[in-house]
């Protein structure tokens, strides 16, 4: 089974809880529902992260019940398994916007417990997209670029995040940019810092299978670093 | 309810964001080398290893050595230059703007700005 059309059977599948309010697919499948045909060409992790607001979790669980093709996985009970292989698992990760970027915690829970990412913070809604019948919360395109360039990760998934970036990048429109700077200008020294570092290294990337070849964006990418630094905002 | 994972997720999280701080503390100082010599390649469309009598014929001419080239070890000397002018050196080597081996073996390298980017 294509990796899209199990991609699109889990968004069908784990409808019950997408739909509840405040809650956002988040994460690399973002840019892969952004193509057109939401063609899911980006090689990503196979799983479909979902952002659930701190303040919308208990309505959150009261829809769980409706995920009859999903079980909690016994090791890790913020993750939900796919009882068919079609599917993917779905991860669920909290979101505060009241939190420090630069901060995590876990909220517990005896059913659905999180780990609230502070780069999440960065998040808020964006566009609604029409899924076979239902309809898909999205992030707004500026906060999601902005929290995989200020979060570190080291090795292949840290590059793939910053292709992940690039991918939101290429998208970009003249005001989601302008966000994108209102967004940054709120953060921290260091985490400012952080963002400069992952632009610089994304600048001197190589391909990756299945993932945008930086190197014809490495102007683009530039011109961002430079945008942010002409803002008086240099750490 | 929380499990190991969970937490030990978080323990990591806290741990990179310790290093995000060392990094941020050490953005003036030797480690921050890396960061700074980075960042004087975004600014580059085209990158090639010189000789180093060339280099300093460039230097002579106007041109100037990027700071960052004398804080690694061993130093390069690092020179940002108009296209035409590096392509006037007929032994220049073109290397991948990518921290390759290739390009930090350079003992010299001239950098083509892009366009509108002035240096």
């Amino acid at each position: 089974m294509a990796f899209r059309d199990r991609l699109l059977s889990t968004i069908r599948a784990a409808r019950p809880v997408l739909e509840a309010p405040g809650t956002l697919v988040v994460g690399s499948e973002v840019p892969n529902l952004l193509e057109p045909g939401f063609a899911a060409t980006l090689v990503v992790s196979q799983d479909l992260d979902i952002g659930v607001p701190v303040d919308g979790h208990a309505a959150l669980k009261e829809r769980l019940p409706g995920l009859r093709e999903f079980e909690p996985s016994a090791d890790e009970p913020s993750v939900w398994t796919p009882r068919s292989p079609d599917l993917l698992e779905l991860n669920f990760v909290g979101m505060d916007s009241k939190q420090d970027p630069a901060e995590a915690y876990v909220l517990e829970d005896d059913r659905l417990p999180l780990l609230v990412f502070g780069g999440l913070a960065l998040l808020s809604p964006g566009p609604q997209i029409e899924l076979e019948g239902g309809m898909v919360r999205l992030p707004r395109l500026a906060g999601l670029c902005l929290e995989k360039l200020v979060t570190g990760r080291t090795g292949e998934k840290g590059e793939r995040d910053l292709l992940v970036a690039l991918a939101l990048l290429t998208l970009a429109r003249p005001a989601d940019l302008e966000e994108l700077e209102g967004l940054y200008r709120r953060l921290k020294p260091e985490a400012r810092h952080a963002v400069f570092a992952h632009l610089t290294i994304l600048s001197l990337l190589g391909p990756r299978d299945g993932m945008p070849d930086p190197r014809p964006w490495r102007n683009e990418v530039g011109a961002l670093l430079r945008r942010l630094e002409a803002q008086g905002q240099k750490p | 309810m929380t499990t190991p994972s969970l937490d030990r997720q978080v323990r990591e999280l806290r741990s990179q964001l310790l290093v995000r701080s060392w990094e941020y503390r050490q953005r003036h100082h030797a480690h921050g080398v890396w960061f700074r010599f980075r960042r004087v390649l975004v600014d580059a469309k085209e990158a090639y290893a010189i000789p180093r009598p060339e280099a300093e014929a460039l230097i002579a001419n106007g041109s100037h050595a990027e700071p960052v080239g004398s804080e690694l070890q061993p130093p390069k000397l690092i020179i940002f230059v108009p296209a035409e002018r590096v392509r006037a050196i007929p032994t220049a080597r073109s290397l991948e703007v990518r921290l390759s081996a290739d390009l930090l073996q350079a003992e010299c390298l001239a950098l083509v700005p892009f366009e509108g980017v002035s240096r």
